[in-house]
C-alpha cells in the first residue's frame, strides 16, 4: 500500500490556554448524490440540515438538497445514488478548549453560541474566503472540514486568530 | 490670557497615578483619568495645532469626538497614527503626540503666512484657480495641491500594532453608555436578554461624567455595577459603533485594534447628542471652547479657568456650565443672545454672583493668539476680560447611526435640531440622541426604548417602568438665534477644522451652490475627520436664511460610515502579510519544497516554476527541462487543473449541452478534448473529458478557470436544466496528477506499473484505464499537453506523494527528472495549444482555430451568439504562429504586431499571447493573434515592444510548431 499522507502532515498540533488545534486525519468521506428518496433510503434517514447525524458507523450531513456527506462507513446499498470519495479532499482539524467557540468567532460570521451552535449542529461556512463546514462535536470540541488544498492557509488563519484572542 | 488651574480635589481624575507623555517632544504629565486634551490643557498648552487652510492657532475647543480643533499624531514609525482626536483620547503613560499641520511650531508656524493671503482661498479656490491657462492645467497642478492638501501625514513604515477582527451576536445593541443607554442597558439585562453596550469613551456615564450631580453620580455607579455583574451583559467601553448596515449590522471599531462586526436582533441608539458653536468673528481663536467642554474639564477633569470665563449662548444649557464654573471660584459672566431669558436661570445666577447680560452677542475677540478679553455687542457693549470664552448653539443629536441605512433625518423646529427621521424595523432611539434633553429624561426614555426593544423580541412579560433619580432636570429653552454675521475685522468661522467661514458660505450661495449637497462640495464644509458635527447646522441656518426658506427645507448632507475616522489596518485586521490571502497547495508541494523547486504564484496556488537540477535562473532552467520531455521523460505536478466529477443518467446529455463539441457518444474508457463557450458565444475554457462509465464522466478544465467552470455547470445543471439527471462534485483537491512525457514516457511508466498493458492496443492515444496500484485507485490518461507521447497519472491526493516518488525512483534508470512549470508552459507553445492566455474571455472558437470543433447537429452553450456579425467578422484577431527572424534578439509577450509596411503607431493588428525559446527549432516563437490570422501565412511582420523601444522582424507561421501530423502522440 502506497503510504498515505493528510494535507496537514501528522505533526499538525496547536496549543494556547483553553485552545488546542491538531488534525483530525485518516477519516473516510463519501459523498452521496442523488433524489431525496434515493438518500432516505440509503441514509435510512435523511439528516437535517444544519444537523450532524451521528451513528455509530458513520456520521452524516446534509450539505445540499441533493447532496449528503458521510464521514465513516458509506452505506452498504447505494442505489439510485452517485457516489463520489472525497477522503484526499478535504483536512479535518480538531479544535477544543474554553476558548473554541471565541476562536470560531474571530473567524467566521455564525453565532457560535452554546445555545445557537449546540452539539449536533454543522455549520456550512467560509473562513479566509475559503469554504468550511464545522460540526460540533461536543459542548468545547469541534470538527472543521476545509478544503486540502488551502489546509495550509486555514490552519495558519486559526492559529493566528487564536494569538489574537 | 487663557490659563487654566487644576482643582486640589473633585473629578474623575486618579491623582495617586500621574502618567508622563510627550508633547511635541517636550515632557509632560497628567493623570489616570485624562484625556491627552484635559493634561495638556492642565499643562496650560493652550495652542495645540494650526488650522487646515490658513494655518491659524488653534486649541482644544470641545470635549469629545467633535472636536474639529486637537488633532494629534501619536506614535512613531509602525505605531504612526494620525487625527487621534485630543479630548477623546485616553491618556497612557508613555504617549507621544505631536501637532499636526504646524511647523516648527503651533505656537510659531511658518506657513501661517497663508493667512495673508486669505483672500484667495475662498470659496471655489481650487477650482477657480487651477482651471487655466492651458487645458490640462488641473493635471499639472492637482500632485501640488494633493501634496498640500489631507490632515496629518501617516508613515510609510509596516503597521507594527495587530488589528483583530470578530463576530459576534446579541440580543438588543445599546449605542452610547450616557444616561439613556445605562437605562436601556439595564431595563434589557434584567429581562435576561444578552445585551452589548457600546461606549466610544473609557468610562460609561456620558454626559453624567460631566455633571456634578450627587443624585444622576449615585444613579449611574451603580447602575454601572449593575451591568458589570450581569452575566447577560457585554460592556464594551472605547468601542465607537461605525455604521449600521441591513440586517442589524453593526460595525464596531473597539480600542483602536480591533473590529467586531455584531449582529443584533435589536438596535436602541443612545449616542447623545454634542454642542454647536456659535458663529461670530474670531471664534475658533485659542480659548473658545464649547460651553460643554468647559463644563467637563471642571467636573470630570478638575480643571478650570484661572480666574474668569465669558459665555455666550442661545440657549439654557449653558447655564450649568456657568452654574458648575462659579461654584468653582471662577468669575463667569453670560452673555445670552435671547431676550427671553426664565427669571429661575436669572435668579440662580444671580445667586452664585454671576452676572447675566440678556440680548448681548460677542462683537469682537480679544487674542494674542489666545483669548484676552472680550467685547460684547448689543445691549451691553462692554468689553470683559477673561481666560475663555464658552459657547453654546445648542445641541445637536447624534442621528448619523440612525440615516445609515438611508432614512433622512427631520428637523425638529421645537430643539432647533435635527431628530432621527424614522428607524428601521427592530431600531430603537432614547435620549438625546432622539431629541430628549436632560438627564433624567433620558433615563426614562432609554428604560422605555428597552421595553419596546424587548417587544420587538416577542418577550411576553417586559419590566416595570425604571424609578428615576431624585431631582429635576433643568429644563431646555433655546431661540435659534444664528448670528452669523461677519464684519471685515476677523473670519467667522462655521466649520473649524476645514476653515470654512460664513463668508465662504454666503459666497458659495451668491455663485448658485445653495444646494447643501453642493455647498458640503464646493466649500468642503462638513468633510474631513469630523464630518462636520460642529459645522453643519450652522451651515444649514445660515444657508436657509439666504435662501429664505426653513433649515428643515435645507436639509442634511448625507450621513454615511464610519462615525469617526478608522484606520485601514483596523478595515484590514488580520489580512495582512502571509495572510493577505489564501494561497492553496498542491499534495506534491513539501516534495517540491525538499527538491529544489522554485515556487511561482498562479492564481492562489503556488506552483513549482523550476527546479534547480536544470538551472539557477528560469531561463536556463525551463530550457533544460524541455529538453529533459522532448529528448527523454519528465514528470510535472498538474494537481492544480480542476477536476469535476459529472455523473448521472443524464451526464452526456449535460455534457453535450455545456461543450461545442459532442460527448453523448464518447465510448467508455477514452478521453476527448473539449471546448466550452460563455453564453455569449466567447472561449470560455478548455480540457479533456473522459468517459469513466455510462453514468459517470471525469471532466477537467485549466487551472485558472476551474473554479468559474464549477460554479458555471453548478449553474447551468440546477438553474436552466433542473429536468436532468446530473450531479457534480469537484475533485480538484481529491485527486492529484501529474504528466509524464516524452519519447520514453512508456518505458518509465512501465517500470513504475508492471504488468499493466500500456501497448497502443491497451491504452491508446486518448485512451483512460483504471487501475488499482498497490490498494489505490489510479487513473492512467494518455494524453498531452506537450506533444510529445504523454500520461497524466491521477490519484486520491493522500497517495499522490509517495506515487510520484515512486515514478520518480521506478524510472530512475532512464533519467527521469521533474519538470516544472515554465516548461510545461513553454513546450505547449511548440505544440500550438492553446492555454489561459489566449482564453481570455475575449475570443471565439474560430480565432483561436477551433470552429472546426463545433458540432452542426446539436445545440449548445453559447452557439447562437458565436454567430453574431461582429464574432463572424473575416479580419478578426486569429490565432497564428510567429518565428523570430533576428538572430540575436528576443520575441516579448505582449508585443504589439503591426505588417511589414504599417506605421509602428497605436493598436497595431494584434499582440503577442505567449513567447518560447523553441529548443526544437532553435530560435524563439510565439503564438498571437492576428489581424486576418493565418490568411497571412509566410508573411513577414513587425512586433513592436514599446516599453522597450524594440521592434524585431517575425514571420507568421501555422502555430503548430512540431509533430503536426501527430506521430509522436500516437508513438
Amino acid at each position: 500500500m502506497l503510504e498515505a499522507r493528510s494535507p496537514l502532515g501528522t505533526a499538525a498540533h496547536f496549543d494556547l490556554p483553553g485552545i488546542t488545534l491538531r488534525e483530525a486525519a485518516g477519516f473516510t468521506l463519501t459523498q452521496l448524490a442523488g433524489e431525496e428518496k434515493a438518500l432516505k433510503k440509503a441514509c435510512g434517514k435523511l439528516p437535517a440540515f444544519g444537523k450532524a447525524d451521528v451513528q455509530e458507523a458513520a456520521t452524516s450531513f446534509r450539505i445540499a438538497p441533493s447532496q449528503v456527506w458521510v464521514v465513516g462507513a458509506a452505506p452498504g446499498k447505494l442505489a439510485g445514488l452517485h457516489v463520489t470519495p472525497l477522503s484526499s479532499g478535504r483536512t479535518r482539524i480538531a479544535l477544543e478548549g474554553a476558548r473554541a467557540r471565541a476562536l470560531l468567532a474571530a473567524c467566521a460570521a455564525v453565532d457560535f453560541a452554546l445555545e445557537s451552535f449546540a452539539p449536533g449542529q454543522v455549520a456550512m461556512t467560509g473562513f479566509h474566503h475559503t469554504p468550511v463546514l464545522i460540526h460540533c462535536t461536543g459542548e468545547d470540541t469541534f470538527h472543521i472540514y476545509a478544503m486540502r488544498s488551502f489546509a495550509h492557509s486555514v490552519w495558519g488563519w486559526l492559529v493566528d486568530a487564536a494569538q489574537g484572542l | 490670557m487663557t490659563s487654566f488651574r487644576r482643582l486640589s480635589q473633585g473629578g474623575r481624575i486618579d491623582r495617586g497615578r500621574p502618567l508622563n507623555f510627550t508633547f511635541n517632544g517636550g515632557k509632560r504629565q497628567g493623570f489616570a483619568g485624562d484625556t491627552l486634551a484635559s493634561a495638556l490643557l492642565a499643562a496650560n498648552d493652550i495652542v495645540v495645532g494650526r488650522s487646515f487652510k490658513y494655518h491659524r492657532p488653534r486649541g482644544v475647543m470641545g470635549a469629545g469626538l467633535e472636536e474639529p480643533n486637537a488633532l494629534f499624531t501619536t506614535g512613531k514609525g509602525g505605531t504612526e497614527e494620525p487625527n487621534a482626536i485630543g479630548p477623546a483620547l485616553e491618556l497612557r503613560d508613555g504617549l507621544a503626540a505631536r501637532s499636526q499641520n504646524a511647523w516648527p511650531s503651533p505656537r510659531f508656524d511658518l506657513m501661517a503666512v497663508n493667512s495673508l493671503a486669505s483672500p484667495l482661498f475662498a470659496s471655489g479656490f481650487y477650482y477657480k484657480t487651477f482651471i487655466g491657462p492651458f487645458q490640462k492645467s488641473w493635471m499639472f497642478y492637482e500632485p501640488f495641491i494633493r501634496r498640500a492638501a489631507g490632515l496629518g501625514k501617516t508613515s510609510y513604515a509596516a503597521d507594527d500594532v495587530r488589528h483583530e477582527t470578530r463576530n459576534a451576536f446579541c440580543d438588543v445593541l445599546v449605542v452610547g453608555a450616557g444616561p439613556a443607554g445605562l437605562a436601556a442597558a439595564l431595563a434589557a439585562a434584567r429581562s435576561g436578554v444578552s445585551v452589548v453596550l457600546a461606549e466610544q469613551d473609557f468610562e460609561l456615564g456620558g454626559q453624567l461624567l460631566s455633571g456634578a450631580d450627587a443624585a444622576l453620580e449615585a444613579w449611574r455607579a451603580e447602575t454601572v455595577a449593575a451591568l458589570q455583574a450581569a452575566e447577560n451583559v457585554r460592556l464594551l467601553p472605547r468601542a465607537v459603533v461605525q455604521g449600521i448596515y441591513d440586517g442589524n449590522h453593526a460595525i464596531i471599531s473597539v480600542g483602536g485594534t480591533a473590529l467586531e462586526s455584531l449582529r443584533a436582533r435589536s438596535i436602541i441608539y443612545a449616542a447623545g447628542a454634542v454642542e454647536r458653536p456659535l458663529v461670530f468673528e474670531n471664534n475658533d481663536r485659542p480659548g473658545v471652547m464649547l460651553a460643554s467642554a468647559l463644563r467637563s474639564l471642571a467636573n470630570r477633569f478638575a480643571l478650570v479657568p484661572s480666574q474668569r470665563a465669558v459665555l455666550l449662548t442661545n440657549n439654557d444649557s449653558a447655564y450649568e456650565a456657568a452654574f458648575d464654573l462659579a461654584a468653582h471660584g471662577v468669575a463667569v459672566t453670560v452673555a445670552d443672545l435671547r431676550r427671553e431669558i426664565s427669571g429661575a436661570l436669572m435668579s440662580r445666577a444671580a445667586g452664585q454672583g454671576i452676572v447675566v447680560f440678556p440680548e448681548s452677542g460677542i462683537a469682537e475677540v480679544i487674542a494674542k493668539p489666545d483669548v484676552r478679553a472680550v467685547k460684547l455687542s448689543g445691549r451691553h457693549a462692554v468689553t470683559i476680560e477673561c481666560d475663555v470664552l464658552g459657547m453654546s448653539g445648542g445641541w445637536s443629536p447624534l442621528v448619523h447611526l440612525t440615516a445609515h441605512g438611508g432614512i433622512k433625518p427631520r428637523y425638529d423646529e421645537a430643539i432647533a435640531a435635527f431628530v432621527p427621521g424614522a428607524f428601521a424595523s427592530g431600531h430603537f432611539a432614547a435620549g438625546a440622541c432622539n431629541g430628549v434633553f436632560g438627564s433624567r429624561a433620558a433615563i426614562a426614555s432609554g428604560d422605555a426604548a428597552a421595553r419596546a426593544a424587548l417587544g420587538h423580541l416577542g418577550r411576553a412579560k417586559l419590566p416595570a417602568a425604571a424609578t428615576l433619580p431624585e431631582g429635576e432636570d433643568l429644563a431646555y429653552a433655546i431661540t435659534p438665534v444664528w448670528n452669523a454675521t461677519q464684519g471685515s475685522k476677523g473670519k467667522a468661522f462655521v466649520d473649524f477644522q476645514n476653515d470654512v467661514t460664513a463668508k465662504d458660505v454666503a459666497q458659495a450661495h451668491d455663485e448658485g451652490y445653495s444646494n447643501i449637497e453642493h455647498l458640503k462640495r464646493y466649500t468642503t464644509l462638513g468633510m474631513g475627520t469630523d464630518q462636520g458635527k460642529t459645522s453643519n447646522i450652522n451651515a444649514l441656518a445660515i444657508m436657509a436664511g439666504l435662501r429664505g426658506v426653513g433649515i428643515g427645507d435645507v436639509g442634511t448632507t448625507t450621513f454615511r460610515p464610519p462615525f469617526t475616522p478608522l484606520t485601514v489596518g483596523a478595515i484590514a485586521g488580520r489580512s495582512v502579510g502571509h495572510h493577505f490571502r489564501p494561497t492553496r497547495r498542491s499534495p506534491l508541494h513539501d516534495w517540491h519544497q525538499k527538491n529544489g523547486a522554485t515556487f511561482i504564484e498562479a492564481g492562489l496556488w503556488k506552483r513549482a516554476w523550476y527546479y534547480d537540477w536544470a538551472g539557477k535562473t528560469p531561463q536556463e532552467a525551463y530550457v533544460k527541462e524541455m529538453e529533459l520531455v522532448r529528448h527523454n521523460v519528465g514528470l510535472s505536478d498538474v494537481s492544480t487543473l480542476g477536476k469535476i466529477d459529472v455523473q448521472g443518467r443524464d451526464a452526456g446529455e449535460f455534457l453535450n449541452r455545456v461543450y461545442v463539441n459532442g460527448f453523448a457518444k464518447l465510448p467508455v474508457g477514452k478521453a476527448r478534448y473539449g471546448v466550452m463557450l460563455n453564453d455569449d458565444g466567447l472561449v470560455l475554457d478548455d480540457g479533456t473529458t473522459s468517459r469513466i462509465s455510462e453514468t459517470q464522466y471525469y471532466l477537467t478544465t485549466t487551472t485558472a478557470q476551474a473554479g468559474e467552470v464549477m460554479s458555471w455547470l453548478e449553474f447551468l445543471a440546477q438553474c436552466h436544466w433542473p429536468e436532468l439527471d446530473v450531479h457534480l462534485a469537484s475533485l480538484t483537491d481529491e485527486w492529484g496528477g501529474m504528466s509524464l512525457a516524452g519519447p520514453k514516457a512508456r518505458e518509465a511508466l512501465a517500470l513504475a506499473l508492471p504488468g499493466v498493458d500500456l501497448s497502443n492496443e491497451g491504452l491508446p492515444y486518448m485512451g483512460v484505464k483504471d487501475i488499482t496500484f498497490e490498494g489505490v485507485p489510479v487513473r492512467l490518461l494518455r494524453l498531452s499537453f506537450s506533444g510529445e507521447l504523454g500520461y497524466e497519472i491521477h490519484c486520491p491526493a493522500n497517495y499522490t506523494e509517495a506515487l510520484w516518488e515512486h515514478l520518480l525512483k521506478a524510472a530512475a534508470p532512464l533519467g527521469i527528472k521533474p519538470y516544472g512549470l515554465e516548461s510545461l508552459a513553454s513546450l505547449r507553445i511548440e505544440k500550438g495549444h492553446v492555454a489561459g492566455l489566449e482564453l481570455d474571455h475575449r475570443n471565439s472558437l474560430d480565432d483561436l482555430g477551433l470552429g472546426k470543433m463545433a458540432s452542426a447537429t446539436k445545440p449548445f452553450v453559447g452557439d447562437v451568439l458565436r454567430q453574431r456579425e461582429d464574432m463572424m467578422a473575416p479580419e478578426r484577431w486569429s490565432l497564428v504562429g510567429l518565428e523570430l527572424l533576428e538572430a540575436g534578439k528576443t520575441l516579448r509577450g505582449g508585443s504589439i504586431l503591426f505588417a511589414a509596411n504599417d506605421e509602428i503607431k497605436g493598436h497595431g493588428r494584434g499582440y503577442i499571447t505567449s513567447v518560447t525559446w523553441s529548443v526544437e527549432l532553435q530560435r524563439f516563437i510565439a503564438l498571437g493573434l492576428y489581424q486576418g490570422g493565418l490568411k497571412h501565412e509566410g508573411e513577414e511582420i513587425i512586433c513592436a515592444f514599446p516599453l522597450k523601444n524594440e521592434q524585431v522582424k517575425a514571420r507568421i507561421v501555422s502555430p503548430m510548431f512540431i509533430d503536426s501530423k501527430g506521430t509522436r502522440l500516437h508513438a
